[in-house]
Order: C-alpha cells, then sequence, then structure tokens
C-alpha cells in the first residue's frame, strides 16, 4: 500500500502539486489545454497554509475508512489490488456524505458532474504520483507501506 | 434443520456491512441473511434518485450482483422471519422453516409511523421508504398529477423533490414551523424552503392536515388544521418512522424506543446482536444512546456488530446525527446538534450570498454541532472534531473560515492526524484536550 506524506518542514507553498494533480487528471494531460480549454478537473489535493507554513494534503487512504462506511451508493470502496480508497463516478450520485464524515475535508465536489470525485485515487496510471513526482522540494514522499 | 454460525435479519447496511465486517475475521463461518424484501441489498436512500431519473436499477445496488455468494452467504430472498427463540437458538420463517443459529444479528430497520388522522383509510397512499414504493411512485405518476407531501422531514421533503422531477404539482404540509426541523436550524430550512418555493413546490408549515376525504377512485381532499382545502392525486405520508422492535420484543428483549445494545451492539440476551434503524446505540453529543435512523450510522453500528460476533471485542465509537442533503443544487450537511435546547451553548455563525450558510454550536470548548449550506468542502473536519469531543479553545475563531483545516492545529496533533490516518485520530483528539 503506497501513502504519500507531507513534509511541512520543507513544503515551500508553490501548489505545483496542485497543478500537476490538475493536469494529470485533465483529458488531454496537457497543462495548457487542462487549464484553458477543456473541463478543468478537480484538484484531489490541497496546500494548506498559514504565515510560512505549508503543505499538501491529500485523500490518507485510511484503514478503516469513514468515507467507505458512510457512503450511500456504494461508490466508495476499497481497490483490491492497490488498496486505494477510490470513488466510481458511475455510482456516486452525489449525496455528500464522505464530504460529511472526512476527517481530513479530502473529498471536493465536481458541482457540474455532482459527483464525488475530488480524491485522490494516487494516480493508478503513474509509477509515483504526479504531485509527488513534480513538487520541487521532496515536501510529498511515498512511502510504501 | 438448517444451522448457521451467524443468522443475519435483515438486508439493509447494517445487515450486509455487518456481512462485510464477520467476513473478515472469520472466514469460515457458515452465514444466513433473511431479507423480507424480493431484491438483494439495495441503497435505500436512493429511492429518490430513481424516482426522478437521475440513476437507472442497475445503481439502486449497494453491492455488486455476486455479492452474496462471493461472499459464502445463504441469501434468504424475500423470506421474513416470524419468530426468534432465544433459549433454543432457533428462528422461524413465515414459511415455517425453523432455522438454528450460533449468534444472531437483528437488522430489522424501521417502519413508516402512519398517524391517525379522520379520513385516511378511506383515502388511497403511499409511503416513500421502499424500492416498491418507489416503483408505485413512478407508476402513478407517468401522467402530471397533484401531489400532497404530509410531512417535510428527510424523507417527505426528498419525496416532494422527486414528484416534482415527474412533473408533478406538489404541496409539502407541515405541522412543526419549518421544513426538515430536525436535521436543519430555522436558517437552513428557510433556505431549503426558498429553493423548493423558487421551483414551485407549496409549503406549508405550521399546521397539521386535519381530516381527508376520497374523491372518486384514486383522488382525494385534504383539509388543513386551518380550514384550507387541498386536493390531490397522489398521498404520500412521510410524518416519521419508527424502529422494527417487534421480533425483538417478543422475544424479550429490552426495547425502549429501539433495541437496547451495549457498546459491542449485543442485546440484554446473550449471542443476539442489534444494529442499524431499529437499534438505540451510543450518541456521543447526546451522551446517551438514541435512535439515529441515518444509512450511514446503520452501516457502522453493522460493522461494529459484525466485528463483535465474530469473536472481536471493539466498542462501537458512537455516532452523531448527521445529514448530507442536496435540495435543487443547495447542499446542506449537519452534524450534531445544530438546534441547542438552552442558553449554555454558543452558537457562531456566519452568512454568504447564494445559499452559503455555516454554523457551529459549541458547548464550553468543546464544538457540538456544525451546520454547512452552500460551499461544504471540508465540512468532514468538523464532523470529526464533533465525532472526537476534541477541544477546540485554540481554534474556536477559524472554525467557519474557509481555509481552516489542519493547518489551524498544534503541529503535534496535525502531524498524528495527518501520518497516522485515522487510526491516530483518537489519540490526536485526546492531544488536543491536552493541548488546549
Amino acid at each position: 500500500m503506497m501513502r504519500i506524506v507531507p513534509k511541512e518542514e520543507v513544503c515551500i507553498g508553490c501548489r505545483l502539486c496542485e497543478i500537476h494533480c490538475i493536469v494529470q487528471h485533465s483529458k488531454s494531460k496537457d497543462i495548457v489545454k487542462a487549464f484553458k480549454r477543456e473541463k478543468r478537473p478537480v484538484k484531489r489535493v490541497e496546500v494548506e497554509e498559514q504565515g510560512h507554513v505549508s503543505f499538501a494534503l491529500q485523500c490518507r487512504h485510511c484503514d478503516e475508512a469513514p468515507c467507505i462506511t458512510a457512503c450511500l451508493s456504494g461508490a466508495m470502496h476499497r481497490d483490491d489490488a492497490s488498496g486505494a480508497v477510490i470513488n466510481d463516478p458511475e455510482r456516486c450520485v452525489g449525496c455528500w456524505t464522505c464530504i460529511l464524515v472526512c476527517p481530513f475535508g479530502a473529498v471536493r465536489r465536481d458541482e457540474v458532474e455532482r459527483k464525488a470525485v475530488g480524491k485522490c485515487d494516487l494516480c493508478p496510471d503513474l509509477e509515483i504520483p504526479a504531485c509527488v513526482a513534480n513538487c520541487p522540494n521532496e515536501a510529498l514522499i511515498l512511502v510504501e507501506e | 434443520m438448517t444451522a448457521y454460525d451467524y443468522a443475519i435479519v435483515g438486508n439493509s447496511a447494517a445487515a450486509v456491512n455487518a456481512c462485510d465486517a464477520l467476513r473478515a475475521r472469520d472466514p469460515r463461518g457458515t452465514v444466513g441473511l433473511f431479507g423480507e424484501e424480493k431484491y438483494r441489498c439495495y441503497s435505500r436512500p436512493l429511492i429518490s434518485y430513481l424516482v426522478a431519473g437521475e440513476i437507472n436499477t442497475q445503481g439502486m445496488y449497494y453491492r455488486p450482483s455476486g455479492y452474496y455468494r462471493s461472499m459464502g452467504i445463504d441469501f434468504h430472498k424475500g423470506v421474513r422471519v416470524e419468530d426468534i427463540d432465544p433459549k433454543r437458538k432457533i428462528l422461524v420463517t413465515a414459511q415455517g422453516e425453523r432455522v438454528k443459529w450460533r449468534k444472531l444479528l437483528l437488522a430489522t430497520g424501521f417502519t413508516p409511523f402512519i398517524p391517525p388522522i379522520e379520513g385516511l383509510d378511506e383515502v388511497h397512499y403511499l409511503t416513500f421508504v421502499s424500492w416498491d414504493d418507489a416503483k408505485r411512485m413512478l407508476r402513478l405518476t407517468s401522467k402530471p398529477v397533484s401531489a400532497l407531501v404530509v410531512g417535510a422531514g428527510l424523507i417527505g421533503m426528498k419525496a416532494a423533490e422527486a414528484l416534482h422531477a415527474r412533473g408533478a404539482a406538489v404541496t409539502v404540509v407541515e405541522k412543526m414551523e419549518r421544513v426538515l426541523p430536525m436535521a436543519l436550524d430555522a436558517k437552513a430550512s428557510a433556505l431549503v424552503a426558498e429553493r423548493c418555493g423558487a421551483k414551485g413546490i407549496q409549503v406549508v408549515t405550521g399546521e397539521g392536515v386535519s381530516r381527508l376525504e376520497p374523491k372518486g377512485a384514486a383522488k382525494g381532499l385534504a383539509v388543513l388544521e386551518g380550514g384550507a382545502e387541498i386536493a390531490f392525486d397522489l398521498l404520500v405520508m412521510a410524518v416519521g418512522v419508527r424502529p422494527r422492535t417487534e421480533l425483538a420484543e417478543k422475544a424479550g428483549i429490552p426495547c425502549a424506543a429501539g433495541i437496547e445494545v451495549d457498546e459491542y451492539q449485543r442485546t440484554a440476551l446473550e449471542d443476539i446482536y442489534a444494529a442499524g434503524d431499529a437499534a438505540r446505540a451510543m450518541d456521543v453529543v447526546m451522551g446517551e444512546p438514541a435512535v439515529n435512523a441515518l444509512w450511514p450510522v446503520a452501516a457502522l453500528q453493522g460493522k461494529y456488530a459484525g466485528m463483535n460476533m465474530a469473536g472481536g471485542e471493539i466498542p462501537y465509537p458512537g455516532c452523531n446525527s448527521m445529514n448530507a442533503v442536496e435540495f435543487f443544487g443547495l447542499p446542506v450537511l449537519s452534524a450534531g446538534m445544530v438546534n441547542p435546547p438552552d442558553s449554555s451553548y454558543q452558537i457562531i455563525s456566519r452568512q454568504g450570498e447564494d445559499g452559503e450558510y455555516r454554523k457551529v454550536v459549541l458547548k464550553g470548548d468543546v464544538l457540538v454541532g456544525m451546520l454547512m449550506a452552500g460551499k461544504i468542502e471540508r465540512a468532514g473536519i468538523l464532523t470529526s472534531l464533533i465525532q472526537e469531543r476534541a477541544n477546540v479553545r485554540r481554534v474556536k475563531n477559524f472554525l467557519l473560515d474557509e481555509g481552516f483545516g489542519h493547518i489551524n492545529f498544534p503541529r503535534s496533533v496535525r502531524r498524528g492526524r495527518i501520518e497516522e490516518g485515522v487510526a491516530g485520530l483518537k489519540e490526536a483528539a485526546t492531544k488536543a484536550v491536552r493541548g488546549g
């Protein structure tokens, strides 16, 4: 099971993680198209910042994930292969119960599609998730458990 | 006689989550699940989405089609359990079959409460709690109709929204002063009522139905307490629900407003457990057991019942009354106590434009309730603070800020939460108390 751990001591608050997350989850995976021409995806990582302190936070893929238990439709589930907590947009009805129960505030709405898609999927197509790979100061590290 | 290690009465959130949890601990024990409806497990709260045409029948199912087989569960579809004998550890089905069990879970759910209104027996009405109800509603709204919904709780309001989507002219009558009186506070209720009103749904509050009269074969007339008359083609009764406790009561299990359970979801009788909308378990905000007939609460109770039936000794952490709803594009989330009973509670609120509203309720330095309408992102952080009874003295003034998050917590608390995931939550909350 892979987990992404933030290191606030070295985070510079540049938000490149947010940008690369959006690009990676866009249709074209092209930075300009993703932001200017296509429907911009919802970010799945969020930088929290106050003064000089900042860190990026995404879904913790909890062992006892409250979002999975609370999900009304069964859309939120654990992917058996990767261990990641994944929302199936086909089955999600946009009731927002996952947002109500996530202790990390790590699920966002896609307000157009009315689905709770804005959560980290650990970038299944990449060896290293986009936010980790593109952090300029190793403030997001990948831990294999 | 058929015999199971685990017999499950019920086939909804609590029952299925119990099966998942007990299977994870006991891969071999035999499981028999008895569901009186003729469906495999479906998501009850989705019936309004089905009627509104937002999902199809496939979207109703809570688990994939091969679920029972893959989990090694004997699914008794459409089989109602009539009786249980706790001494001999036997259950009896409506068909007269006798089944032995080693451990039993009562996940019998709720039943709609139908108030005694004069003339109700003479008119046709629907409830709105099951897939069959949804099918009836779909059939009865194949042509545009005038619909009257009695009760503006979650079920009534969701019925109203679904009927509206079916092209019905909808009126909702609520005896209390406002819509969603339990789940929301007055301001949030007004926001929802305003949205519904703008879409053409008539909302009448502070007035009950005093009398009903049939008009021809299917239609009817409702006379309100104030004397107003409302004609309808379709009547939906959605006044409230009650825990289904008959089976437990017949077996001699104490049931005061819900099947009483301890922290392990055990009833007073040995090897009989209860979970879900029928059970009365700990509410951490109320500080005492309560029935919270809500899907996520039922699922969580089921999970703990399952773990403990399979030999675990893991106390249920308790829950709080929480709701996530959306009406005509306005999302509203609430958790814990949103309507404090007296002035010993502190309320902080903020109102913006376009349905934006946020509120927290505190008792001393402990967050006991929250409500967010319009912008709901990251509401779960507040829910978790409520659930953990954390001391929030240091962050009180930031709770409603849009940027509120882990950045506001002391560094050690933040670390604990983030690095250890949910397993670290309890510890983190303890630290927050010490830190505060």
